[in-house]
């Protein structure tokens, strides 16, 4: 692998609605690092997700690479093999199966692709294959569409809350593959997620990307972030930690 | 589980597209057998052929429309007559035959206009996260509204010996149709690209951020779907007039039965939409004989209602 980060971004400014939301966002994501997104509704998760894709968003300054190469000079398949996002929300309008939906999301990838059977049991949906995907539950369908992106095999995976509609044992589902979907020592991949429970992110990411929805930003290691100080200015609530576990005050 | 190929042999892929092809032979024997005169090999080689064929012909063209505009509009509703595209293939053939033009190069290019009005007028509903069915579908029969009273207007406005008659425009008529290699043609390149295309057709059905971020060109594929799906409109429209109903009920219809990929619903959508447009003839042809009615009105009733009970079930 090259020694460029996986992604990095250079005075990133997203705007939308004429707030700043964004402000000269300066970051570095690293294969096998385990990223996680917090802020408060509407302070641009979705935006950096959607920014970082290289899909549209409203107004945006500043450059994002993909292993040092600005995204668009990437050819739009080279990329499909460097990036994945999975959407807050599926668009299903056709009555597709759950194994033709992940079907269509391979890409031909060097890189090893996690192998369905183990993916789909790990992600606790092997027993949907035959559904059709507009007719699961919101965190089935939350889950299947986690599984289309990893099907997809690409370096670095963008989520957008995965775990909003799981309950509680499926976060634990959820959290336990992302764990090991991207690790130090397995080395070549790294994913970003949004996500709102500290508790849950502090056992499944190693850093986070704190928003705070004015424009200012702040990131480091996951110790150094899921601190009352730093919840207590992205959430605007004061915040505690009882026995590991994160509880607003 | 995932990525499983049966043999080609125990395919139902197979299976389905063999029996709709004897299916359409079937229908096309009857079609040329059925009516006054019966078999009298003159009068089916002259007459009859050539109908029989024009509505083969109209009624693949129709139904691979129909499949294209569903995917490139993500709506399993969408169908050429309802959405306008024919009425603007009308109007396009209306005014290349005042201007002496090529017929069906003014309809195909009616249709493409019509086609790129709905997708600007509909751009907004098409990239909002819940579902633009019912604005799509709201738009696009304003567009036809709007094309038929301007189809009317210049058959009153301009009476010319050569232009035929509002019926033929508004709903559709095979009588005195001739067939054209250029129908089956037409239909082979339609489907040969839609196959070619066929895994990202699929992805295309996802969402075009989807099939984007999977690397699809997805601007490419947009405009090559309408660029097919109008000059197949256009062709038929400038034999049959505006025949409505037969993408909708066809590719619909398939997909309700379970056929998901495109490679295997072009191909089904081909056999069915000729099988399904021939046999609406033959009706149109004998039920009240020896008078004729217009396809179209035949093709209206079986297919509306068919539309009204999509919507109703809300399927997809």
């Amino acid at each position: 692998m090259s020694a460029a980060p996986l992604l990095e971004t250079r005075a990133l400014t997203l705007r939308a609605a004429g707030r700043v939301l964004v402000d000269s966002l300066a970051w570095r994501v690293h294969a096998g690092e385990r990223w996680c997104v917090i802020g408060r509704n509407g302070a641009g998760k979705s935006l950096v997700l959607r920014a970082l894709a290289g899909l549209g968003v409203p107004e945006r300054s500043g450059d994002v690479l993909w292993q040092g190469r600005p995204q668009a000079d990437w050819p739009v398949g080279a990329a499909a093999t460097l990036r994945a996002l999975m959407p807050q929300q599926a668009q299903d309008r056709f009555a597709l199966t759950v194994e033709r939906v992940l079907a269509l999301s391979e890409v031909a990838t060097s890189a090893p692709r996690p192998r369905p059977a183990e993916l789909l049991s790990a992600l606790d949906i092997a027993s949907l294959s035959d559904r059709r995907v507009d007719q699961l539950s919101g965190g089935e369908r939350q889950r299947v569409a986690l599984a289309q992106c990893a099907m997809q095999g690409a370096a670095l995976m963008l989520l957008d809350e995965p775990v909003s509609f799981q309950d509680p044992a499926h976060q634990q589902v959820v959290g336990r593959w992302l764990t090991q979907a991207a690790t130090p020592e397995s080395g070549d991949r790294a994913w970003i997620a949004s996500a709102h429970d500290p508790s849950w992110i502090a056992r499944v990411a190693t850093h986070v990307l704190a928003l705070f929805g004015d424009g200012r930003w702040q990131a480091g290691r996951v110790d150094e972030i899921l601190s009352a100080p730093v919840l207590e200015q992205t959430y605007g609530c004061a915040w505690r930690s009882v026995e590991g576990a994160w509880l607003p005050a | 589980m995932l990525a499983t190929r049966s043999m080609p042999a125990r395919d139902p892929a197979v299976l389905r597209i063999a029996v709709l092809a004897l299916a359409t032979a079937l229908v096309a024997a009857l079609a040329l057998g059925l009516g006054a005169g019966g078999w009298d090999w003159p009068l089916i080689v002259t007459l009859r052929a050539p109908r029989v064929a024009a509505a083969a012909g109209v009624g693949s063209l129709l139904a691979l429309a129909g499949l294209a505009l569903q995917v490139l509009l993500r709506n399993p509703l969408a169908d050429p007559y309802v959405l306008g595209h024919s009425g603007g293939a009308s109007v396009g053939a209306l005014a290349a035959l005042l201007l002496g033009l090529q017929l069906w190069i003014g309809a195909a290019a009616g249709a493409l206009v019509a086609g790129l009005l709905l997708l600007w007028l509909a751009r907004p509903a098409l990239a909002a996260a819940d579902d633009a069915s019912p604005k799509l579908i709201l738009l696009g029969t304003m567009l036809a509204a709007i094309f038929g009273a301007v189809s009317t207007l210049m058959l009153a406005l301009v009476p010319d010996q050569r232009l035929r008659g509002a019926i033929f425009w508004m709903v559709g008529d095979l009588s005195g149709a001739d067939a054209s290699l250029w129908h089956l043609a037409g239909s082979a390149v339609f489907v040969a690209w839609l196959w070619a295309r066929g895994r990202s057709v699929d992805r295309l059905m996802l969402g075009a951020d989807a099939a984007w971020l999977l690397g699809e060109p997805v601007r490419r594929l947009r405009l090559e779907l309408l660029v097919f799906a109008s000059l197949a409109v256009g062709l038929a429209v400038s034999t049959s007039g505006s025949v409505g109903f037969v993408g909708l009920v066809v590719a619909q219809g398939w997909r309700l039965a379970g056929v998901l990929r495109t490679r295997e619903l072009a191909v089904l959508s081909m056999l069915s939409g000729a099988a399904l447009l021939m046999g609406a003839d033959l009706l149109a042809r004998i039920v009240v004989a020896p008078l004729e009615l217009p396809v179209g009105a035949v093709m209206a009733l079986i297919g509306a209602p068919c539309f009204i009970w999509f919507l109703a079930r809300g399927l997809k």
